[in-house]
């Protein structure tokens, strides 16, 4: 009877280690989630109900001056009411999803295409066009923005140049002097209804592309050579041309691998912090602004913490609705393989 | 419906010969299966029949046309590939209807010929199923019926079964001949297994190294191999081989293996009298090697010493793997053979079923 009793007790006790066993072992990874993510996160989200500001900074949320203002700083967001020159959130928010959708719908397509070319049988220097092809992706945003803003420079950079050389060629005398990153007149009036698109937009665009694609290319690269030759020799014989084996086998068959790219690329062109600040600064006249960046420019010039963290508790929903969306409708976490 | 013809058929990978002069004529209606060794060039030779590799030298006709220059769809023929190759991404039915939806075929004949596949197949629960969900045989089946569907003159299957466990390869090769039967069309099969080749085919064509060996029935490649490779190659377990001489002594021929000497019978002896005083390579079956107690009636033998190193019981048979001198060999006996592990024993040789290859060119005596 003791014995039984003991055997019972020990089965308890291993059953309750082996149940506890996974949590242990997730415990390391959870207290850096807690100390790098989750505390910043709720204390933001704690500033967002406050108006913080500079005086605060030295007691932080123990501040004597410190004032629960509820939901205020995010009704002054939503309604334009923070000091601030030319704020719309509005504009702001069309904007950045009209960036961040316009650097996808271009950089997903052309990476697979790119990629497709690339994966020709028989192409010579493919590890080396492969290397080159990386390169972008791990050079900084910073160096990356930098060097575009000065090749878009009105008087000294390279593009304007190129056009006048062009010109030149065309018979024309006058040298170009486009202001790209200055210029608010918008080439496209009717683009985005909200607000205009000025030629800063169409030069960042270009220099993302620049960014975007290798990444692309990268992940297509690898997800058309796991897809398997013979289903190739398949549809040949069961009469595909080329174009048709790719739409009706490359694409159905990359998606899987290309969705989360193109969501991932979707979240961080939404998010292109130090490329967009360091090209334009959200310029000229806030046109090219996005939300980090506004988010940013009212900690730095205003000091207005509070609303700041409110701003940023906004782009946290929006980026979540965002993914959450494409997920679902898309099934991107979807593998044809899997049994 | 169609005949296939292999004329003088070379592929060529740099210095790598892959299919060494082809040339076979695969009859209307007929049953072909290509076997051999891996890499052998089989499938290279099937692949170029269905256009998916260039041939470097030969023509290649289906029916009366040329077509080393006809782009794969436009060949008439279907596949059914060792991997099964399904779309991943489609349904069972989607996967049989993709090439007649390409051919833009009306879509209630598309349904019609979809159904009637898989019913031949009984593959009519799984049409909605992705091919994930289905098991190897299943997938199988889909493969195939996807040639069914698309009404083909020519099946090409490479290596179709050899991704499924040996009980379903089994009832699978059933199948494979039943649907020749009923479809009487034109297959050409490749597999490196030469049991499903004996049990399916029409004719054999035996290929090693790029050149094929002999082509006939399955009987006569069996009984009467042109060479070493297709003695050794057909037939399981196979051939043994004694290296040996043929001496002459008296009137009597024999095989000398340095280790046992058998007699040929004098009726057989005739074609081999040229070869006397020559190396010689002797080869008998392992059905033809008896248990000296259990000899079937009107066989000339001849008896052989040696011990039993291992018995290996079947139920319906025993193999023998037996040592005499310092060769190896392996007899097939009657079950109720009572010979054991280490004993000292007489077999018979059946000398009516001999086969003698020359030493140096490896082809059969005759």
């Amino acid at each position: 009877m003791a014995t039984a009793i003991a055997k019972k007790t020990r089965k308890k006790n291993t059953d309750f280690r082996k149940a506890i066993l996974p949590y242990l072992y997730l415990l390391p990874a959870f207290a850096v989630m807690a100390v790098i993510v989750f505390y910043p996160l709720i204390y933001q989200l704690i500033v967002s109900f406050t108006d913080f500001q500079t005086k605060d900074l030295r007691f932080g949320l123990a501040s004597p001056e410190l004032n629960f203002i509820g939901f205020q700083n995010y009704v002054d967001i939503l309604t334009g009411s923070l000091p601030v020159q030319n704020f719309d959130f509005l504009r702001v928010l069309v904007f950045n999803f009209w960036w961040a959708l316009t650097n996808v719908l271009l950089h997903v397509p052309a990476g697979v295409v790119i990629a497709v070319l690339l994966n020709t049988q028989g192409l010579w220097f493919k590890k080396i066009y492969r290397a080159i092809f990386i390169l972008p992706v791990v050079v900084p945003p910073i160096v990356v923005a930098t060097v575009w803003r000065n090749i878009f420079d009105e008087n000294y950079g390279a593009m304007n140049q190129f056009l006048t050389a062009a010109a030149q060629f065309l018979g024309s005398a006058d040298p170009v002097r486009i202001r790209w990153l200055t210029d608010f007149t918008p080439p496209i009036e009717w683009l985005l209804p909200t607000g205009a698109l000025t030629l800063a937009y169409y030069a960042m665009m270009v220099a993302n592309f620049w960014l975007g694609w290798p990444f692309m290319t990268v992940v297509a690269t690898g997800a058309l050579q796991s897809i398997p030759s013979d289903l190739y020799e398949a549809a040949s014989i069961d009469g595909a041309t080329g174009s048709q084996q790719f739409w009706r086998i490359t694409v159905p068959l990359i998606r899987p691998a290309m969705i989360p790219a193109a969501v991932y690329g979707f979240t961080l062109s939404f998010n292109l912090f130090a490329f967009v600040f360091f090209m334009t600064g959200g310029g000229p006249a806030r046109s090219t602004e996005i939300m980090v960046t506004f988010a940013y420019d009212l900690v730095r010039n205003l000091r207005l913490f509070g609303a700041a963290a409110a701003f940023s508790v906004f782009i946290f929903i929006v980026a979540l609705i965002v993914f959450l969306i494409t997920n679902r409708i898309t099934r991107a976490t979807e593998s044809y393989t899997e049994a | 419906m169609a005949s296939v013809t292999f004329k003088n058929v070379y592929k060529r990978y740099g210095d790598v010969v892959a299919v060494n002069n082809l040339d076979i004529r695969v009859e209307d209606k007929e049953f072909l299966v290509l076997v051999g060794p891996s890499g052998c060039g089989k499938t290279t030779a099937l692949r170029s029949l269905a256009g998916l590799e260039e041939i470097s030298e030969g023509e290649i006709l289906i029916g009366d046309r040329v077509v080393n220059d006809v782009a794969p769809k436009d060949r008439d023929i279907a596949m059914v590939f060792q991997s099964y190759a399904l779309y991943p991404h489609l349904s069972v039915y989607d996967n049989m209807a993709f090439g007649l939806k390409l051919r833009k075929t009306p879509k209630d004949e598309i349904k019609r010929r979809v159904d009637e596949a898989a019913d031949i197949l009984g593959i009519h629960d799984l049409l909605q199923r992705k091919p994930r969900q289905l098991s190897g045989g299943q997938r199988q089946r889909v493969a195939v019926g996807r040639a069914i569907v698309r009404e083909p003159k020519v099946f090409l299957f490479d290596e179709p079964l050899s991704n499924l466990d040996a009980k379903l390869r089994v009832a699978m090769r059933a199948e494979i001949s039943k649907l020749h039967q009923r479809l009487q069309t034109t297959f050409i099969y490749v597999t490196h297994d030469q049991i499903e080749a004996m049990t399916m085919a029409t004719r054999i064509a035996v290929i090693n190294k790029g050149i094929l060996q002999q082509l006939d029935t399955p009987q006569i490649l069996y009984d009467r191999p042109n060479n070493l490779f297709v003695a050794g190659f057909i037939g399981s377990p196979s051939m043994n081989f004694f290296p040996g001489k043929l001496r002459r002594e008296g009137n009597k021929l024999m095989v000398d293996t340095g280790d046992f000497t058998v007699v040929i019978p004098e009726k057989f002896a005739k074609p081999y009298e040229a070869h006397a005083g020559k190396e010689i390579i002797f080869g008998i079956r392992p059905e033809n090697i008896h248990d000296a107690d259990f000899i079937p009636p009107n066989v000339d033998v001849e008896r052989v010493n040696v011990k039993v190193d291992v018995t290996e019981l079947m139920g319906n048979e025993i193999f023998l793997y037996l040592v005499s001198g310092k060769n190896t060999f392996v007899a097939r006996v009657d079950p109720r053979s009572k010979l054991r592990l280490g004993q000292q024993a007489a077999v018979a040789m059946d000398m009516d079923s001999i086969h003698i290859f020359d030493a140096a060119t490896e082809e059969a005596i005759r």
